[in-house]
């Protein structure tokens, strides 16, 4: 089975994060999210990661698929580092603080998204009333993604069995860009198709969809807990300093 | 008695100026099952895409039902038309198999609870029910259709329109689907060159080419012409296929 970006994986789990209520859990952390990203000081930042690290300790999911899933930040984080450490106006507290903040946001990503299915998450936004627009596109995204990558993947083994390997040269360059500009061809050959059969149900611009979310006083007591967390963070900062 | 479809004169030219359909006339009655078989590039998909409106010509008239295809009565008509994709993956665009059966009764203005009604008949139906949770990327393409099928039939249409229903699918899941679509009553337009599940499903089998209809008849007798399918490209040539020399680059 081909690998497939699923952020969902341990949605099926039990904690007190899964049982949370959607719209309750994506507002309460994306505070706490921006509350961290809004922090000025390392310590109270370290305070951060390690609020984020207990949320995804309670959550349950694997740190190992939390690690593989950060990679990519890391080796984006990880050189920014070394280059804000060595500059005059940064040094390596500043930097410190701007890896310690990325990865805490970061990691709150998994106990935020991971731990319900992608759909429920984008019928969460829906119901928070996210412009309609931007809610289908992600809907769309994370739909097509696996059937592009599944299409790209054909192309790219049907393009190996004919002998291409990938080398550091222009051809491998040049016949890379072609086959993603074919993707982009079918790409929109496909979303035509795709609106045709829309279209033939009776899409009139607005996706409707039946959720029922009920918010329970824990939903809103974990939620108000979180919130306050939040903003007793960014608090101590501007106010002790 | 009304007619279920009523084309005349149809004719339609794709925006690059090649035309796809030159001149179709075709009626059919409430309750008839057809087929309509042609090679590839026939022009049998954009005829089907004619009949609820996604296509509308200048030239010549669609009837449905009595109503001719125009903005004006296009919600009735895609009402009253289901029209099931060839590819799946185009037909099933939401996120959980529940939301993409639900998607056509919720447009319709249908409450909650006959949404949830017309959903479970629906799946019940095509075989799937307990699929509802299930993503359409962890489905077989066998149950892709099936679900794409209970799409249309979850909005309860008169007339079923299905584009290539069997195509890539193994013998055993090509016939579970033919008897599947047998057991349904509303009048149906079935597109493919699968001249064994159109022999199987349809009464009256047309044949399209070059975006001309070139036979109408009962599907016995289409199905036995062998002249008419041989030209056509929809039975082999008749006689053997000799070895040919092509050349040292292939006889190595």
């Amino acid at each position: 089975m081909k690998h497939h970006p699923e952020i969902d994986k341990y949605a099926g789990l039990s904690s007190p994060i899964h049982n949370w209520d959607p719209r309750a859990k994506l507002i309460a952390i994306l505070s706490l999210i921006i509350a961290i990203v809004l922090i000025p000081d390392l310590e109270i930042a370290l305070v951060g990661l390690a609020i984020a690290l207990t949320l995804a300790l309670i959550s349950r999911i694997p740190f190992s698929f939390m690690l593989k899933h950060m990679m990519w930040v890391i080796m984006f984080i990880a050189p920014l580092f070394v280059i804000v450490s060595l500059t005059p106006s940064g040094g390596i507290e500043h930097a410190s603080l701007i890896a310690v903040k990325a990865l805490a946001a970061v990691i709150l990503i998994f106990p935020m998204i991971g731990t319900m299915r992608f759909d429920t998450t984008v019928k969460a936004l829906e119901r928070l009333k996210i412009p309609s627009k931007l809610v289908q596109m992600i809907m769309f995204a994370y739909r097509y993604i696996f059937v592009f990558s599944g299409e790209f993947q054909r192309m790219f083994t049907s393009l190996t069995s004919r002998g291409f390997r990938k080398r550091t040269n222009i051809y491998t360059l040049s016949t890379t860009g072609k086959l993603i500009g074919m993707l982009f061809v079918r790409s929109l050959d496909r979303s035509e198709r795709v609106f045709s059969a829309m279209v033939s149900r009776g899409y009139d611009g607005n996706l409707k969809t039946l959720v029922e979310f009920e918010m329970h006083t824990a939903d809103v007591l974990k939620a108000a807990i979180l919130i306050a967390i939040a903003v007793a963070l960014d608090l101590i900062c501007f106010t002790v300093v | 008695m009304e007619m279920a479809i009523s084309i005349t004169d149809l004719s339609y030219t794709y925006h690059d100026g090649t035309p796809a359909l030159k001149g179709v006339s075709l009626d059919i009655s409430r309750g008839e099952s057809i087929g309509v078989i042609g090679p590839n590039g026939a022009g049998k998909t954009t005829l089907l895409l004619h009949l609820n409106g996604i296509l509308m010509s200048e030239n010549g008239k669609v009837k449905i039902l009595g109503k001719e295809t125009r903005k004006e009565n296009l919600k009735g008509i895609r009402r009253d038309v289901g029209l099931v994709f060839q590819d799946p993956d185009d037909q099933l665009f939401m996120p959980t198999v529940f939301d993409d059966v639900a998607f056509g009764p919720i447009n319709m203005g249908c409450a909650q609870e006959e949404v949830r009604e017309r959903v479970a008949q629906a799946l019940e139906w095509v075989g799937m029910e307990g699929c509802e949770q299930r993503s359409p990327q962890h489905l077989s393409i066998g149950e892709k259709r099936r679900i794409a099928i209970a799409t249309i039939l979850s909005m309860s249409p008169q007339i079923l329109v299905i584009d290539e229903p069997t195509a890539n699918l193994d013998p055993r899941a090509k016939w579970e689907l033919t008897v599947l679509l047998r057991g349904l009553s509303m009048t149906r337009i079935v597109a493919s060159h699968d001249l064994e599940m159109v022999a199987a499903l349809c009464e009256r089998t047309i044949v399209l080419d070059n975006g001309k209809i070139v036979a109408d008849d009962a599907t016995p007798i289409i199905m036995s012409n062998t002249v008419l399918l041989q030209r056509h490209g929809l039975a082999p040539a008749s006689g053997i296929i000799e070895p040919r020399d092509r050349g040292p680059l292939l006889n190595r």
